[in-house]
């Protein structure tokens, strides 16, 4: 902020940036590794994008041969990876990384190089899954199921690179997790007690601790499999004495908990953001924190929903219903203040505003959906259908595609100094909430004739030809919207038009921060006297001191 | 008229929205149980993103006013935690009512076989298909193999089965949704359904989980018809498995069998 006066020195030594991209990769300041993290997974993202427009081409007609069933069965094992591991959660995380600080008038992540070994290992988690494509990458499916996954179905390497991969990034996102933890717990602004925590912050440490307690199990039923499949053990052998449902439990725990984090991030962002823009505080802030560690605590739990049909016994499949159906209390609650800040405020329509909004209901329709099929009676019979996958798909495009789009187009500003382009943004959400309809909805009603999941093609003279090309036509629309938002965001980093420290009046303190804020983040950490700090600030520098106005 | 004119898009609305028609008391319960939560839901979902719409629409800021800073002095989260509560409360009710419905064997009627009660047939599952073994006697003589087949399972109608499910190789997920929910085939354990038709015909099946390259053709069907011509199948099945173990038999001793040496 170059006023000509000279800048009020902080307490503390700071050492200068170093200059050039190899200092930046190797840097440990929170906002180097949010970057990374960001950047990252929209790349994922394309890579993402681009194995979902190879597929549904296959899928576009019945019996098409425009590729082979081996190599859509590993393209199909490696997307589910990268868009649910690779691409919604270090998106959302990366952002926590960048915010969090900022948000909490912290100087930085605690334990910073654990946070920048967290990018690491995320990094070499995805070169790890892609490098298999040099040779034969996995196509053990989604979730890459014992045992499926043993050596004696799935030879070559392909599954031991999944392995790594999927153990390396949850790796990473436990480091960062730690870190976010103890950022939080430890160096909030004085005055920011608890309770006057922002929503972002406080969804970050509740899905940091969801990460801290649902990766081992992951890392364990890997190191298992790769016991397994390397090492002459037996864990997943049933001809040996191993228990093939054992890794079902450990992964579905993984990944219930990996999506009840992006859900519960992605309202954080939402609620966020739909406070800033509606120019009102946040409905019962207190409510919405209280359901959010609810939610985290409850939500893993129902890991056996997506048992039901498996050999287990009825009592565990009604705990598991009773943990699912339990979710609509807290979930409901978070919607319920979300739409209740929006509520009797002063909306202000930008592009931030339109994919929080859009994200909020497609996760709506994906969240109703996902209790239907938590039944035990209907879960029995409609799980692992694209029925029910079209929900789960509804559930991360909305909330980690939409939502976190939302969130980087929101936080641009204070990462790059620059907006993004307005337009194209709103034409890149309105083109991906389209394509999401057309995509999923067809899929659906395939499903309930009887299409089932993860099948390289689908025959002719069922009735499924219409809703196969519709639903493939959808998704060429939601990559194009994608991959126009990603342009857009990558353009904009040199591009975009300048920006402030608050273009869009937030009252939260990262907002306080310079545009693009130094290594040391503020140079002066202020008292919070509310749970709204920017509205105190503003307000005490347009009645204070010496001519100078702070333009909202 | 006008009944017709509204009733048939409703009825073709509701076929394309929910599974396929059931002919099996747990399959039937299955779909009332999808059909009454899916309207519950539906309703709240509507009208969640109904008040979103609404509120994005009804409160846009027509010209740059102050912040509003007001805060909601009412206590409305126990409120709507409540409300919340109930309604999770009511679908677990509904649907552990139909869940336990689904899971009452009812025994054979009396269109039946009715000296099997239930009858118990085995369902394994391989790389990439179905086979179904029948009990001991089916066939009409005594002292004989049980009968077996692949893909195809052939059952009397109004005939209690009891479907016990297992797999010889990977995890595969036995699927015939006008019958019977879904049952997954974990290498190890076994598992099990069952499902009693109510109609003669013929329904169509899948595996419902990801089993390498060949999932996709891993379908089965289960051909429902009378107890006579079921006895009649059962026969033949037995005299046809009778006649091409002999040949293969007469083969080996010829020698002429590929791949088994002199």
């Amino acid at each position: 902020m170059s006023d000509g006066r000279a800048p009020e020195l902080s307490a503390e030594v700071v050492a200068p940036a170093g200059q050039g991209w190899i200092h930046q990769l190797f840097a440990t300041d929170h906002k180097a590794v949010g970057r990374m993290y960001v950047a990252g997974a929209l790349s994922f993202a394309v890579l993402a994008a681009t194995q979902l427009v190879l597929m549904r081409t296959q899928l576009l007609v019945a019996e098409f041969d425009f590729m082979r069933p081996d190599v859509f069965d590993r393209l199909l094992s490696v997307f589910g990876v990268t868009a649910v591991i690779f691409f919604a959660l270090p998106l959302l995380l990366g952002l926590m990384a960048y915010v969090v600080p900022l948000q909490i008038g912290a100087r930085g992540l605690a334990l910073p190089r654990v946070a920048s070994l967290s990018f690491w290992l995320f990094a070499l988690g995805g070169i790890t899954l892609y490098a298999s494509f040099m040779y034969t990458p996995s196509s053990a499916g989604t979730t890459a199921l014992a045992p499926l996954s043993l050596l004696e179905f799935s030879e070559g390497h392909g599954v031991d690179a999944w392995i790594g991969a999927v153990g390396l990034a949850s790796l990473g996102f436990t480091c960062l997790a730690i870190s976010l933890i103890v950022t939080i717990a430890r160096h909030r602004a004085p005055g920011l007690f608890w309770r006057r925590l922002p929503l972002f912050s406080w969804s970050a440490i509740t899905t940091s601790w969801l990460l801290v307690i649902a990766a081992p199990p992951m890392l364990a039923a890997l190191v298992m499999l790769m016991l397994d499949r390397h090492f002459e053990t037996h864990f997943f052998d049933s001809s040996a004495g191993g228990e093939p449902l054992l890794y079902a439990h450990l992964s579905w725990l993984f990944f219930t908990a990996v999506y009840i984090a992006i859900v519960l991030a992605a309202l954080g962002a939402i609620s966020e953001i739909f406070s800033t823009f509606a120019r009102k505080p946040a409905f019962s802030r207190v409510g919405t924190a209280t359901a959010m560690a609810a939610a985290a605590a409850i939500g893993p739990l129902a890991w056996m929903q997506n048992m039901y049909a498996d050999p287990v016994p009825i009592g565990f499949q009604y705990f598991a219903m009773v943990m699912a159906l339990s979710l609509i209390v807290p979930i409901g609650l978070i919607v319920f203040n979300a739409i209740a800040t929006l509520w009797n405020g002063s909306i202000h329509v930008r592009s931030p505003l339109l994919f929080a909004a859009g994200g909020l209901a497609v996760l709506i329709t994906g969240l109703a959906g996902e209790t239907l099929h938590s039944v035990v009676a209907v879960g029995a019979q409609t799980g692992f259908t694209p029925l029910a996958h079209g929900d789960t798909s509804f559930v991360i495009i909305g909330g980690g595609l939409m939502a976190g789009l939302g969130a980087t187009y929101y936080w641009l500003p204070k990462i790059t100094g620059r907006l993004a382009g307005e337009g194209i943004a709103r034409a890149s959400f309105w083109t991906m909430l389209a394509g999401t309809l057309l995509y999923v909805i067809p899929l659906q009603i395939a499903g309930l004739e009887g299409q089932p999941n993860d099948v390289y093609k689908f025959f002719g003279g069922e009735g499924l030809g219409a809703y196969n090309a519709i639903a493939s036509i959808g998704s060429f629309i939601l990559v194009a919207g994608l991959l126009a938002s990603i342009a857009n965001l990558a353009w904009s980093v040199r591009n975009g038009v300048r920006a402030g420290h608050d273009p869009w009046g937030g009252t939260t303190l990262e907002w306080y921060a310079p545009a693009e804020p130094p290594v040391h983040n503020f140079d002066l950490i202020p008292d919070v006297r509310s749970d709204e700090p920017m509205l105190d600030i503003r307000a005490a520098v347009s009645s204070g001191a010496a001519g100078e106005t702070q333009e909202r | 008229m006008a009944a017709v004119a509204i009733g048939a898009p409703a009825s073709a609305f509701a076929d394309v929205l929910t599974p396929e028609s059931p002919h099996s008391p747990n399959a039937g319960d299955i779909r009332d149980a999808y059909v009454v939560i899916g309207v519950i839901v539906t309703i709240i979902a509507i009208a969640a993103i109904a008040s979103l719409l609404v509120a994005m629409r009804r409160f846009r800021a027509t010209a740059e006013g102050p912040r509003n800073p007001e805060r909601s002095a009412r206590r409305v989260q126990p409120y709507v935690a409540l409300g919340l509560s109930t309604i999770a409360a009511v679908i677990f009710v509904i649907g552990a009512v139909y869940t336990e419905g689904a899971r009452d064997v009812e025994p054979t009627g009396t269109d039946g076989l009715t000296d099997a009660n239930p009858l118990e047939i085995q369902v394994s599952g391989q790389q990439w298909l179905w086979r179904y073994e029948y009990p001991e006697g089916l066939g009409g003589e005594d002292g004989e193999a049980p009968i077996f087949s692949y893909h195809e399972l052939v059952v009397p109608v109004d005939t209690s089965v009891a479907l016990e499910v297992l797999s010889v190789d990977v995890m595969h997920r036995w699927s015939v949704p006008a019958l019977a929910p879904m049952v997954t085939a974990v290498p190890g354990e076994t598992n099990a359904t069952w499902f009693k038709a109510d109609e003669e015909g013929v329904y169509e099946g899948r595996t419902q989980e990801y089993s390498g390259p060949g999932t996709a053709a891993m379908r089965t069907r289960v051909r429902v018809v009378s107890t006579e011509e079921f006895r009649d199948w059962a026969s033949r099945q037995a005299a046809d498995i009778q006649a091409a173990q002999d040949a293969v038999q007469e083969a080996v001793d010829e020698g002429t069998a590929p791949g088994v040496a002199r």
